[in-house]
Parts: C-alpha cells; sequence; structure tokens
C-alpha cells in the first residue's frame, strides 16, 4: 500500500469534514473520489497530501507515518503533485518558470520534455494571464510532474475545463497510472470517474 | 531568488509603493533630525575647538549661556609656560530689529580673525561685526540696537560655522557692559609638549569659582548636548518605531493578499525556509533602495536649509558616515522586521488554509 488511513477524522469549528474515514490505496492504481459539493472530498485529499493536518488519524505514507516526516516540505516535494480546480499558477512567472518554481534543480530539457508531453511547450513563454483555461491546467498538472512525484492528488481538475479538455486531462491521468503513478482525483464527474481502477463515493464525511 | 523577489516586487507595484514611500518618510526624518542636531551640536563643538583646547566656564552651571568668569585670570593664565594663547568670550543673545533672537558674541580681539571680513573693518568701541545672514536682513544697514544701546556697523563677516553668520560680534568689554558680565568662557591654546592634565589642575587651582575642561571634554559633556542628542535620538527611535509599525501593518495586508501564493509553493513542495527567506530578500531590496531615496531626499533638504537665508545659518545638517551607516542597518531592520512577523505567521498555517484564503 502507498497510502493508508485509518480512523481519519476532521472537523472545521466543529463542524465535521471527515468522520472516522478508513481507505487503502495501492501504489500504481487510479482512484477516483466521487460526491457532491461540500461531501468532503476535498478535505479528504488536502489531509492525504499532508497540505492539511487532521484532528486525528493514523496516515501511512508507503508504511511510514505521516508524523514521524521531520521535513513535511521537502517530503511533499518528492513524493506528492497536486493538481487542483483553480490552476493556481503564479500570475508573475511565465509557464516555464512556473514549472522550474516546483523544481529548480530540473534542466530547461526536463521542462520542455514535460511542457510538450502536454502540448503547451510553444507557451512556456506566456504569462498564465495570456493563456486559456484548458492550457492553465495542463500547466498546472506540468508543474505537479516535474518532480516525477509517486503520487498525483487531482482536486476537481477538469471543474473549469470544457468537455474535450477534460477528457484530455483524464486520458493522461490514465496514462501516468499506467506508468506506475498513483492517481487520486476528487470529481463530481461521474461519466469520466468510469476511467478509474476504483471508485469511492464520498458522503457527509465518511466513504459510502 | 533575486530575480523571483524583483519580479514578485514588481508584481504588487501598489503595496511596494506603498511601503517604499513609508520607509523613505520614516528614514528621512531619522536622517534630518538626527543630522540637524548632529549639525548644530559640531557647528558648537568646532567653534570651541577653533579656539583652543581648554575650556573655562563658571563652576557648577549647567549652561555657558549663564556662565561668569573673571576676564582677568588670562594675565594669570598667560604666565604658565604651556600656554600659548589664551581668548575669552561673552556668549548672549538679543533681538535685532524685528529678528525676536540673535546670538550676540563678545570677543577678546584676538579672536576677531576667525570671522572673515566680506566687507568693512573689524570692530572698535561701540562698534559691530554682524554676520552675513544677519547683515541680509537688516533694514537699517549702518546701525543696530543691542539692549538699548546704538551700535555703528563695522564691517560684515563669513564663518565657516553655519550659526556663526546669524550672529553678532562685539569687543568683549561693551559685551561685557550690555549682558553685565566678565566673560563667558576663557579658550586656552596649549604648547603641542604640555600634559593637558597638568595644566588643567594648575589653572582650577587659580580659582574656586572656575572649571577648566579638555574641549573635548566639555562637548562629550556638556548638558545641551546631551539634551540635544537624547532629543534627536527619542524623535529617531519615535520616528522608527513608527516606520516600523506602518510596514508592518502594510506587510501584513500584502502577505494576508499573498496567502494563496505562500500557500501555492508550499502546496508544490517549496520549504518554509525558502519563502519566508524570499520575504526577507524583498524586504531587504526594499529597504536598501528607501534607504539610497532617504539619503538623497535628506541630502537636498539640508542643503536647501543651509543655503537658505530664511534660517540665518542656525540650521546646518551634516550627514556623517556614522549616522548613514547607522540608517542604512535601520532601514534593512525596518523592512525585515516588518515583514518577517506577518511571514512567520503565514509559514504556521496549513497550505490549504492559506489557498482557501482564511486570514492570516
Amino acid at each position: 500500500m502507498i497510502i493508508e488511513a485509518s480512523n481519519l477524522t476532521h472537523d472545521y469549528n466543529g463542524d465535521i469534514a471527515l468522520n472516522n474515514i478508513n481507505l487503502q490505496i495501492k501504489k500504481g492504481e487510479f482512484v477516483c473520489l466521487i460526491g457532491e459539493s461540500g461531501s468532503g472530498k476535498t478535505t479528504l485529499l488536502s489531509v492525504l497530501s499532508t497540505l492539511l493536518k487532521p484532528k486525528s488519524a493514523q496516515l501511512k505514507f508507503e508504511g511510514n507515518d505521516y508524523l514521524e516526516i521531520k521535513d513535511i516540505d521537502t517530503f511533499r516535494q518528492k513524493n506528492i503533485g497536486f493538481v487542483f480546480q483553480f490552476h493556481y499558477l503564479i500570475n508573475y512567472l511565465n509557464l516555464f518558470e512556473n514549472i522550474q518554481l516546483a523544481n529548480n534543480k530540473a534542466s530547461k530539457d526536463e521542462i520542455n520534455q514535460i511542457l510538450e508531453r502536454l502540448g503547451i511547450k510553444n507557451l512556456a513563454k506566456k504569462f498564465p494571464n495570456e493563456i486559456s483555461g484548458g492550457q492553465r491546467q495542463r500547466a498546472a498538472i506540468a508543474r505537479a510532474l516535474i518532480n516525477t512525484p509517486k503520487v498525483l492528488f487531482a482536486d476537481e481538475p477538469t471543474g473549469n475545463l470544457d468537455s474535450k479538455n477534460a477528457k484530455i486531462v483524464f486520458d493522461l491521468f490514465k496514462k501516468l497510472s499506467s506508468e506506475g503513478m498513483t492517481i487520486i482525483v476528487a470529481t463530481h464527474n461521474k461519466e469520466l470517474a468510469e476511467i478509474a481502477d476504483k471508485i469511492y463515493e464520498v458522503k457527509d464525511g465518511q466513504i459510502a | 531568488m533575486l530575480s523571483m523577489s524583483l519580479k514578485a516586487l514588481k508584481a504588487n507595484r501598489l503595496k511596494t509603493t506603498l511601503i517604499y514611500i513609508s520607509l523613505i518618510f520614516s528614514i528621512t526624518s531619522i536622517f534630518l533630525i538626527s543630522s540637524i542636531s548632529n549639525g548644530v551640536i559640531s557647528m558648537y563643538s568646532n567653534m570651541l575647538k577653533s579656539d583652543g583646547d581648554i575650556i573655562i566656564t563658571q563652576a557648577k552651571i549647567s549652561d555657558t549661556f549663564f556662565s561668569n568668569v573673571d576676564i582677568n585670570l588670562i594675565k594669570k593664565i598667560e604666565e604658565f609656560p604651556e600656554v600659548q594663547k589664551t581668548s575669552a568670550i561673552i556668549v548672549g543673545a538679543s533681538p535685532v530689529e524685528s529678528l525676536p533672537i540673535v546670538a550676540v558674541y563678545g570677543v577678546t580681539s584676538n579672536r576677531f580673525f576667525n570671522y572673515k571680513l566680506i566687507q568693512g573693518s573689524y570692530p572698535k568701541e561701540n562698534e559691530v561685526l554682524v554676520g552675513k545672514s544677519i547683515y541680509q536682513s537688516l533694514k537699517n544697514k549702518k546701525s543696530i540696537q543691542i539692549a538699548n544701546k546704538e551700535f555703528l556697523i563695522s564691517g560684515v563677516y563669513k564663518s565657516e560655522i553655519g550659526f556663526e553668520n546669524g550672529g553678532v560680534v562685539l569687543n568683549i568689554f561693551d559685551a561685557s557692559t550690555i549682558f553685565n558680565k566678565s566673560a563667558s568662557m576663557i579658550m586656552i591654546n596649549s604648547k603641542i609638549e604640555a600634559n593637558l592634565k597638568k595644566l588643567i589642575s594648575k589653572i582650577e587651582a587659580l580659582s574656586s569659582t572656575i572649571e577648566a575642561k579638555s574641549t573635548q571634554n566639555f562637548v562629550d559633556n556638556y548638558n545641551q548636548f546631551k539634551i540635544i542628542k537624547t532629543s534627536s535620538n527619542l524623535i529617531g527611535l519615535i520616528s522608527f518605531c513608527m516606520g516600523l509599525l506602518g510596514i508592518v501593518s502594510i506587510m501584513s495586508i500584502t502577505i494576508n493578499q499573498r496567502k494563496t501564493e505562500f500557500g501555492i509553493k508550499r502546496a508544490i513542495g517549496i520549504s518554509t525556509k525558502k519563502i519566508v527567506t524570499q520575504i526577507i530578500l524583498e524586504s531587504s531590496i526594499l529597504g536598501l533602495f528607501s534607504f539610497i531615496s532617504a539619503f538623497f531626499i535628506s541630502w537636498s533638504i539640508l542643503y536647501f536649509i543651509k543655503s537658505s537665508s530664511l534660517f540665518h545659518g542656525y540650521v546646518n545638517g551634516e550627514i556623517s558616515s556614522t549616522l548613514a551607516l547607522y540608517l542604512f542597518i535601520c532601514s534593512i531592520s525596518m523592512a525585515v522586521l516588518g515583514s518577517i512577523i506577518p511571514a512567520l505567521n503565514a509559514s504556521k498555517v496549513d497550505p490549504i488554509i492559506l489557498m482557501q484564503g482564511d486570514k492570516i
């Protein structure tokens, strides 16, 4: 197992967001979390990806306890990639610099290869506000992939995309999964989720 | 990282400008307060230092303005073999025409040569030599009245010591009549080989009502200088604190508005240390540019003040290298301290919370 969560509970000022969740995800698995807005998908992804400390849980990454990770930033950089619903690119950096920001050791060729794979190499010098929503999202995926993470998390990555671009993104996830990368995606699009190896429905902070 | 910091500063133009202006105001005010008070102290101490290495005043008085020393002591002092030259001065003040207060220097004739004549001749009895700045503002350029006594203007002088140009110089015996004292101070030039400590002891043995000090010791311990220095340090400190508060507020707002950016950076694995370092670097760049701007603004203001006839040479700022260094450190500290607190606060928040927009 690459990720194991037991008795995962979290609340926001008393409002329960996650209620005693138990989850196991295998290495290279493509998992989709589906559920309505407010069901707890984003909170679950945030906790599993170390972006949010849960109120209580037993969390393991490749068998090691999350709490034992001393340098969480380096851990995140080496192991985790995250794609958000909104692209969250830095506006004052161009696409090349945005990707370089995530890994300043990456060579120019490595960055160009990632950009090429996502079909946006010609936009490397463009700034986020100069390109379309789909292109921004692909740039955000490129940024998440530059560190070749073990697990790629994506929270509603197609929320702002048309169906054509949404399909491109999910196809890419499927390909990455087949290459051995673990993919965990939160989406409310059940049709797109069908492509995943496993689907979990999150409802009222619990896995239904 | 430098390029990233410059881009971030450029991207947040409005806030960058606000912080830049706040810093310039604070640093310029500290510059002006400190340099003007330094200038006043320096002008007065230069005046004293140019006349000797020992100063005699009345014992146990707080200000030379109130000092009264018997001028006849000069004769006894001149008998000491270590003494090369002596002079005496009465420092007083009086209204002159529409000017409410003008410094009046009653000096021994051997001190006249400190005042470079640009017109006329040195004063004889019942005559005065007036400073260049005062002369320009006088309506009657032939005579002036000091304490109900009319004095003819014998000439006009220019002094290297700014505020002396705003004064009136006359014979010490005339000044003695006006101010009802013998001398405010006696200044002594000793011979190079003289032992100052021994000479001071010998001078003090001449009268129990006098106090002799080396000029340096006098300048270092003069109460008025201490008051000016303490006041300027205090006002400087208040300016620093106000500047700091302003910067902390603006930096907090800036960082609060950039919390998403910090959240993203942390989410993609950039270390907190790196993020905080970048904020410090951004602040330091702002501090550096603010310091340079404030230095030139202060220099221009001081030049204007020095050149303006409005101040009669009394206000003469001096930016020393020590003051510049001290303010350079202050500028960087203000910017860094102002940014590090909100930056550290931001670093403690979970990345996802920062990205969702909760307040730091």
